[in-house]
């Protein structure tokens, strides 16, 4: 960073923030059981997807539907690496992270110049593509048999798991905090409000909304490729349309464009969704309705409820 | 020495309408040059094809003796033109600060070195400190006008196309803009094309204007001497400039 830029101090409380609550939830497993950690930890991950989906779309204006796909281009390419060649997670992580940025860089290239609606349906299209050719070529993919990965740890304890995610989770939004902050931050605010006047003050917005595209899928291919190694089988059913709704709802209900949204919207949802899931589709259906109706009337969701909140605890300590 | 600005025959057609009809203007370094005209005149198409916001189907527009012939938006901002809008463009959901920042970054090579001290003085002078939380979009219409302007000179640019910087603002505001337009031009000599129809405005602050009718030059010369032209006069429908 050049020197002409300083983090403003927002920077700053965000992360105090974040290593609070982190130390919060470092206690959590001394009263929870395992099937809480189990829930919590799947949270986590969806918190970073949550959180880097909004980068692009509630930040950057780019609604893409595709970032569910992400995540599995980061799971099964180490998964795959692991499977076929026996590459360690250790190589096989990086690579998915790698794989998923090089993809987000091609498809937010190719999606570019598109209007909202029509960059919805293209990269709806591409998550689709990924689908299908992971369903097709089961003799290298395993298709709907499950592709076996190799877990992370030895053994079947949830909580080594649960702290991977909880300090995967807290070092994501630490990064995407930084992000927010930095000038690459007011260029994707600035291309979401007015792209012609971004590209008036000389702001290179192709440059900004592929790196932000890449970026984001990217942190989904590293969310995505930890969580295979969690999960240990991975089925096409990743790419299903369900869950890439599942992390708008999340985004929406928490508050879209809020850096705090995805944080807190992503557990309830997740938390409520396991426990529906006995009415199969219809959770979804009912969340969907609640998301139409919110963002009727406000996108910033419950992270507008917190915000008084967060003004008044550094205007009397200022830091 | 080459001409600040210059455009060299251009042309701009929309539909059946010639927009812009063979247009050659130069404008040299460290004047501010007036474009007045009635409306539809092609005033702001000729703006947009000076900052690439149009291409123009011929001619060219040259900056400091530089062709800007096929290029972006951005990088002829990054050039050192800026621009204003004549309907006020703001990033809405930014605070007065943020918006102030953000024009600091996208061109916080060009010289400045201290951001948030670039962005206080700028809040200083126009005096919107009270506002400076405040999202863009909450602003009056005069309080968007000059924001827009400061803007522009949170790090100096070679020139300035400035869109009718002055419609529908107070007097105070008013002269807060003409101020920071005399203090740019004074101290970084930079070159500027004011499109106004505030000719009492465009006395003060221009020796030369120059007048478009139906998407031509009709006319250049100081303002009094235009004003007397026939063409001129008839072109604004007979009443007679101030
Ligand atoms: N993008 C466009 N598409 C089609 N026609 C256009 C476009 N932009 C401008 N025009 C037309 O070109 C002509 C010149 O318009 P322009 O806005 O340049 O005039 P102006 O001199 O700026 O007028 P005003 O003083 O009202 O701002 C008008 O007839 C206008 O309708
Ligand atoms: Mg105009």
């Amino acid at each position: 960073m050049s020197a002409s830029f300083a983090f403003p101090p927002s920077f700053r409380r965000s992360v105090i923030a974040i290593v609070a609550t982190v130390v919060v939830f470092a206690f959590v497993p001394l009263m929870a059981g395992s099937f809480a950690l189990h829930v919590l930890t799947i949270s986590f991950y969806f918190v970073i997807l949550a959180s880097s989906w909004n980068l692009l779309a509630g930040y950057t204006g780019q609604f893409s539907l595709a970032h569910h796909a992400f995540a599995a281009i980061g799971a099964y390419t180490s998964g795959l690496l692991g499977y076929h060649y026996g590459i360690p997670a250790w190589i096989g992580i990086p690579a998915g992270v790698v794989m998923a940025g090089l993809f987000g860089l091609i498809l937010g290239r190719l999606v570019l110049r598109m209007r909202a609606i029509y960059l919805a349906i293209a990269t709806w299209a591409f998550a689709e593509t990924v689908h299908i050719y992971l369903t097709a070529d089961y003799q290298f993919t395993r298709g709907e048999l499950g592709l076996s990965v190799k877990p992370l740890y030895g053994n079947v304890n949830p909580l080594p798991y649960y702290f991977t995610f909880l300090a995967l989770a807290a070092l994501v939004l630490i990064g995407l905090r930084a992000l927010i902050d930095s000038p690459l931050g007011y260029f994707m605010r600035a291309i979401k409000d007015d792209e012609l006047r971004a590209k008036s003050l000389g702001i290179d917005t192709t440059r900004v909304k592929i790196a932000v595209f890449s970026i984001s899928s990217a942190i989904a291919g590293l969310a995505g490729a930890f969580y295979g190694h969690f999960i240990v089988l991975l089925s096409p059913q990743m790419i299903d349309f369900s869950e890439m709704a599942k992390i708008v709802i999340m985004v929406v209900i928490g508050g879209f464009g809020t850096f705090l949204g995805p944080v807190i919207g992503a557990a309830p949802v997740q938390m409520v969704m396991t426990y529906l899931q006995k009415y199969g589709e219809w959770n979804l259906a009912i969340f969907a309705l609640v998301v139409i109706v919110l963002m009727r009337f406000s996108m910033e969701g419950l992270a507008s409820l917190f915000a008084p909140v967060w003004r008044r605890i550094w205007t009397r300590h200022a830091i | 020495m080459e001409p600040a600005l210059e455009t060299i025959g251009l042309f701009k057609r929309f539909g059946g309408l010639l927009a812009t009809n063979d247009v050659s203007l130069s404008v040299e370094r460290g004047e501010i040059r007036g474009l007045i005209g009635p409306n539809g005149a092609g005033k702001t198409t000729l703006v947009n094809l000076v900052t690439g916001v149009h291409a123009p189907d011929a001619g060219e527009v040259k900056l400091g003796g530089q062709s800007l012939r096929g290029r972006g938006m951005h990088e002829i901002a990054r050039l050192g033109l800026v621009r204003s809008f004549q309907v006020t463009r703001l990033f809405g959901n930014m605070t007065v600060r943020e918006n102030l920042m953000t024009s600091f970054l996208a061109r916080r090579d060009k010289g400045e070195s201290d951001g948030a001290g670039q962005t206080e003085g700028m809040i200083a002078l126009t005096k919107l400190g009270p506002l400076a939380d405040t999202q863009a979009k909450k602003l009056s219409g005069g309080q968007r006008a000059l924001l827009q302007m400061a803007c522009g000179f949170v790090v100096p640019a070679n020139c300035y196309v400035l869109d009718e910087p002055f419609a529908g603002i107070n007097p105070v505001i008013k002269d807060a803009i003409i101020d920071m337009i005399l203090d740019v031009n004074r101290r970084h000599r930079a070159t500027f094309l004011v499109v106004s129809h505030e000719m009492a405005i465009i006395r003060r602050l221009c020796q030369q204007v120059t007048v478009m009718m139906e998407g031509r030059v009709a006319a250049q010369g100081t303002l009094d001497e235009v004003a007397r032209l026939p063409e001129v006069i008839a072109g604004y429908l007979g009443k007679a400039l101030e």
